[in-house]
């Protein structure tokens, strides 16, 4: 049986056809392409973060709440961190947020994707809380073959079962912290930075790679440089690198 | 990283959560209002997504070179050796990324372990 959909914008597409037939499909597509390796990689990673809120003597709906409202790791073990120190709050919050300033080029790439859609458009806001690297990754690469229209469903799919991956992990880890040895604790705190790693390398944009490879060489330096500062004087640095570089390879080719 | 949080009273910890909450949104709203003129495909957001690249990998190196909290604890030697070998299999497996991941990770565990047992 056919079944045609009439679009306004497009020509009639069969639902039986294309899997991207309706909003609810592709929400659909967005928690399976979520729920391979990114959902347990977030998963594995909380676990790590549930068993440092645990020893930290803070309790589990802190776990959560800190890992689906901040959305960042970097920046929720900086909290924490911070707290355990007793920092003075404004430094505190300084710390916080610089741990995770890469939302800043981060936002930037994501909210223009849903341009050109105008319920896409309308909630860019509420896409923004919904970014980490995973869901921005996940969005990124799935790019190409959908439409303005498609990606907002797609997004809220994938960003749904991370999101749900996330809490899963950190209660799990809350709950094992006691019965966790020390290697798998910092195994699963390793898993994190090293997933992105891999995540980046496999990347097919030159100018990207280019970039991260920069950034990887310098971070180190630079942070011995100025703690504080390094992280956003890295990324300018080693993102011009990438882009120029990129483009004078291009120029000579 | 040991001992727990004192000092801080239930509702001066959820105050301080909403604020980390809030601090961290600025760059997120921060971003989505500072494009919303821009052309997605402009070269100004190239370069604004190749920034994004570049702090990342900043931020990924400095916590295998130069990690604070729990990572702390662990030998320098262990966390490059575990990320190299890592890479290896990652482009033996033809760059795929659960192959890497888990090769990198594995090795980290086993040479932790290793170490806490006193094989090495």
């Amino acid at each position: 049986m056919r079944q045609h959909v009439e679009d306004k914008e497009g020509p009639a597409i069969s639902a039986s056809e294309n899997p991207y037939a309706d909003n609810w499909a592709l929400f659909r597509r967005g928690l399976l392409d979520g729920f391979s390796l990114p959902a347990f990689m977030v998963a594995a990673s909380m676990i790590g973060y549930g068993a440092l809120v645990h020893s930290a003597g803070l309790s589990l709906a802190f776990g959560v709440v800190s890992t689906l409202g901040i959305w960042g790791l970097p920046g929720q073990v900086a909290l924490i961190e911070y707290m355990l120190l007793g920092a003075p709050l404004v430094s505190m919050l300084i710390g916080v947020s610089l741990a995770n300033m890469r939302f800043l080029p981060m936002s930037m790439s994501l909210a223009p994707l849903f341009r050109g859609s105008k319920t896409g458009w309308r909630l860019r806001y509420l896409w923004v809380q919904f970014m980490s690297v995973n869901t921005w990754v996940g969005l990124l690469r799935r790019v190409p073959e959908l439409s303005p229209d498609q990606r907002g469903p797609f997004y809220a799919g994938f960003s749904t079962i991370c999101m749900i991956a996330g809490a899963g992990g950190v209660s799990a880890g809350y709950l094992m912290a006691e019965a966790m040895p020390f290697y798998v604790t910092v195994t699963l705190v390793f898993l994190n930075p090293i997933y992105f790693a891999f995540v980046f390398a496999a990347m097919r944009a030159r100018a990207g790679l280019l970039a991260f490879a920069a950034g990887a060489v310098a971070g180190p330096p630079m942070y011995i440089l100025t703690p504080e500062w390094s992280l956003p004087l890295a990324g300018i640095v080693a993102g011009s690198v990438g882009y120029f570089a990129d483009r004078l390879l291009k120029a000579r080719a | 990283m040991t001992g727990e949080v004192t000092g801080m009273t239930t509702a001066s910890i959820w105050a301080l959560l909403a604020m980390a909450i809030a601090v961290t949104y600025l760059w997120r709203g921060l971003g989505t209002t500072i494009v919303a003129g821009l052309d997605p495909d402009s070269p100004v957001l190239q370069w604004v997504a190749c920034v994004a690249y570049g702090l990342l990998a900043a931020l990924i190196s400095r916590i295998i070179f130069l990690p604070v909290g729990v990572l702390e604890n662990t030998e320098l030697v262990d966390r490059v050796g575990a990320a190299v070998f890592g890479f290896v299999m990652f482009f033996l497996f033809k760059k795929h990324i659960g192959v890497g991941t888990l090769s990198a990770a594995g090795a980290f565990g086993v040479l932790v372990w290793a170490r806490s047992q006193g094989i090495i």
